[in-house]
């Protein structure tokens, strides 16, 4: 066990250095536009002094691999640079902008568990009952629409069009996260259920089917010839089979939203570490956008290294380190 | 000796999409205590759907039982009973363990959590005495060091050892029939001895009856009491074992006891399979079942459906000409099989 997390842990490594290396490549001359000297000083124009000063404070004169090579240092160190628009550092701006990414994520992942899973479980034991039915359809509806497009209907519907039936008596809001109108978890309502909205249907969707698969093994045949009741069977028997797949599909989507939801983020405004990456991308803002996916990579590697330790808890027939079958 | 268990004119029909599948139509036969009945016949004649329909397990979507079919436990109709009544017999008083022990256990669960999770619900045992009780149980049907295996998933046993798990969760409540659909089939050969060998002895310390469902008539043998042969969906034969083994009636019994591994004779190349295949149960031949693959069929086999008739005391025949002394194969018969 302790081997298998050791090996994990610096499985983590190459993949570090891949993406840190990628976005060290972009940022060679030549192969994006923008001039970081002019990223941090903005349009107006600056003496050669000034320039200089700037080239040497960012380190912006050293080769690109002297360069890399002293962003890694510091990354070890625990410092991800200056952000050249805020003269603040990354770190300290992440950590700021990383609580309200996970509010909003875990706020998605219960709608996720509780909407998808019980849709899941009734459409699976009432198969082809007008609930089934219904579900399907659904899903499937709800896996084409684009995530942005659901999102500003939301906010048109309960945001903009609710306010104006209602005469401004009940709405959601639709931006941020405070106003002195709302309270703050009203606030994650509309981007929490934008957010949710696919895997929701996803979830539906595996716990259906791993249902009606676990439903369908010798071994349900065995409970019932025990003369267990169908409740029994289902929630005893089939369920904990069926759950395996769901609990692995939703920790890496919990990783995957820890990533920072960027376009839920971006369309109700909401300061996570999505919309932080959305803003430098537009900005240039090299350190910001850095620091953001190398935080993002690390938070997915550790909620989906959570994800694999939890499956040997769930399913005896998986052990870690040892001789498995 | 008394009744146990009574299968009057059992007929299992299913509603499938491509028609009714006729796999049980019309069965008789009944079962005393400690009895062991063999149920015996090719792929697809209905062996597990008539013990699926004792269990009152049928897919209820698709499976119906005829009307004027009934079976009885201890004189009681199962198939009026309400589904709470049932239940409390299904694994209490009758037990059924199934043919591929490698699926038949639940991966997540231990095996001795499984095995005693029928006297929870049954006996009313508290977790911790039933875990105790199966320790017991896993160690009767010889599992070695009961008390660590107990702890162990299904896939850290071998499939031999999960059949006799499995064994041990339908003897746990000692009930008073034990159905075994094919328990051995899955298994290498030794296995198979060993778990006949264990069903025998435990039949003798628990006096429990046994229907012992097989398509290898050497199998049963050892241990069977009646034997009833099953071709597509019907009864086609039925008496002691010594009577269908040493005098068999019916053609179809004979195909299959010439196309069973002779132990006593050296060359082992003389099997006889039954030419050709079972028929489709949603259409099956006109008149004798068996008859486009009975050697020995005539113009009225394709037209006049033999019933089972009772040719001697207690054996009894669904062929038209089993009435006629000279129709018979006494040859036929595996030696040194039946004691
Ligand atoms: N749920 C079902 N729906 C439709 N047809 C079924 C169903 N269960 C069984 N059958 C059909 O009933 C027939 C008899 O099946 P059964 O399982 O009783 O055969 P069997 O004698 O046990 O054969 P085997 O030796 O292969 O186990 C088969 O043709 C099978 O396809
Ligand atoms: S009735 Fe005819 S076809 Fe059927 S078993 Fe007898 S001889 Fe063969
Ligand atoms: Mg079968």
């Amino acid at each position: 066990m302790l081997k298998y997390l050791i090996r994990r842990v610096l499985q983590m490594i190459p993949v570090f250095l891949g993406v840190t290396m990628l976005l060290f490549v972009l940022r060679a001359p030549g192969v994006l536009p923008g001039d970081p000297v002019r990223m941090i000083t903005g349009e107006r124009a600056i003496s050669d002094t000034l320039r200089a000063q700037i080239v040497e404070e960012y380190g912006l004169d050293r080769s690109l691999p002297e360069q890399y090579a002293i962003y890694l240092g510091n990354l070890m160190k625990g410092d991800l640079g200056q952000s050249f628009q805020k003269s603040r550092p990354v770190v300290d701006i992440l950590a700021d902008k990383f609580p309200n990414t996970v509010r909003l994520a875990l706020a998605a992942i219960v709608i996720e568990i509780i909407m998808g899973i019980t849709a899941g479980i009734i459409s699976a034991v009432k198969q082809y009952s007008l609930a089934d039915v219904l579900t399907t359809l659904s899903t499937s509806i709800l896996v084409a629409i684009p995530v942005f497009w659901l999102g500003m209907m939301l906010q048109l519907l309960f945001g903009i069009l609710l306010k104006r039936w209602t005469g401004g008596a009940f709405y959601l809001p639709i931006s941020g996260m405070e106003s002195y109108q709302f309270p703050a978890w009203a606030h994650m309502i509309l981007p929490a259920i934008t957010l949710a909205s696919v895997s929701t249907a996803y979830v539906a969707r595996i716990m259906r089917s791993q249902m009606l698969e676990a439903l369908g093994q010798d071994y349900i045949r065995t409970a019932e010839a025990k003369g267990l009741s169908r409740r029994a069977v289902i929630w005893r028997h089939a369920m904990k089979n069926a759950m395996i797949p769901v609990v692995t599909f939703i920790g890496i989507d919990l990783g995957v939203m820890m990533a920072g939801a960027i376009l839920t983020e971006t369309i109700f405004n909401w300061p996570g570490v999505g919309l932080e990456i959305f803003h430098a991308i537009g900005q240039r803002d090299w350190p910001v956008l850095m620091g953001g996916v190398i935080f993002i990579v690390f938070a997915v590697m550790i909620v989906n290294l959570l994800v694999d330790l939890s499956y040997a808890v769930l399913d005896p027939r998986i052990r870690y380190g040892g001789a498995a079958e | 000796m008394s009744t146990l268990l009574e299968v009057r004119n059992l007929k299992t029909h299913f509603h499938t999409r491509d028609g009714v599948v006729k796999a049980v139509d019309g069965v008789n036969f009944s079962l005393e205590a400690g009895q062991t009945l063999a149920v015996v016949g090719e792929s697809g004649s209905g062996k597990s759907v008539t013990a699926l329909s004792i269990m009152r397990l049928i897919p209820e979507s698709t499976g119906v039982i005829g009307a004027d079919s009934d079976i009885l436990f201890k004189g009681e109709s199962i198939l009026s009973m309400d589904d709470v009544s049932m239940r409390s017999i299904r694994g209490d008083r009758i037990a059924m363990i199934f043919q591929d022990p490698m699926t038949s256990l639940n991966p997540v669960y231990r095996v001795g959590r499984q095995v005693g999770e029928s006297l929870v619900l049954h006996k009313g045992l508290k977790k911790k005495e039933a875990d105790e009780r199966a320790v017991e149980l896993l160690d009767m049907v010889g599992i070695p060091h009961a008390r660590e295996r107990a702890r162990d998933y299904p896939h850290q046993f071998s499939g031999g050892m999960r059949q006799r798990a499995m064994i041990a969760m339908a003897l746990a409540c000692d009930p008073d029939i034990l159905i075994a659909d094919e328990p051995t089939t899955a298994l290498d050969v030794t296995i198979q001895a060993q778990i006949l060998e264990l069903m025998i002895a435990l039949q003798e310390r628990t006096g429990t009856a046994i229907i012992m469902i097989t398509h290898d008539l050497g199998v049963v043998a050892d241990m069977a009491n009646d034997v009833m042969v099953m071709y597509a969906g019907k009864q086609v034969e039925y008496g002691t074992a010594e009577d269908v083994f040493y005098r068999p009636l019916h053609p179809y019994t004979w195909g299959l006891l010439e196309s069973l591994p002779r132990h006593d004779v050296s060359d082992k190349g003389v099997l006889v399979p039954i030419t050709g295949q079972p028929p489709s149960l949603i259409n099956v031949p006109d008149g004798c079942a068996f008859h486009p693959r009975c050697p020995y069929a005539k113009e009225i086999c394709h037209t006049t459906v033999p019933s089972l008739e009772s040719i001697e005391d207690g054996h009894s025949s669904a062929c038209l000409f089993s009435q006629d002394p000279s129709f018979r194969r006494d040859e036929v018969s595996p030696s040194g099989e039946v004691a």
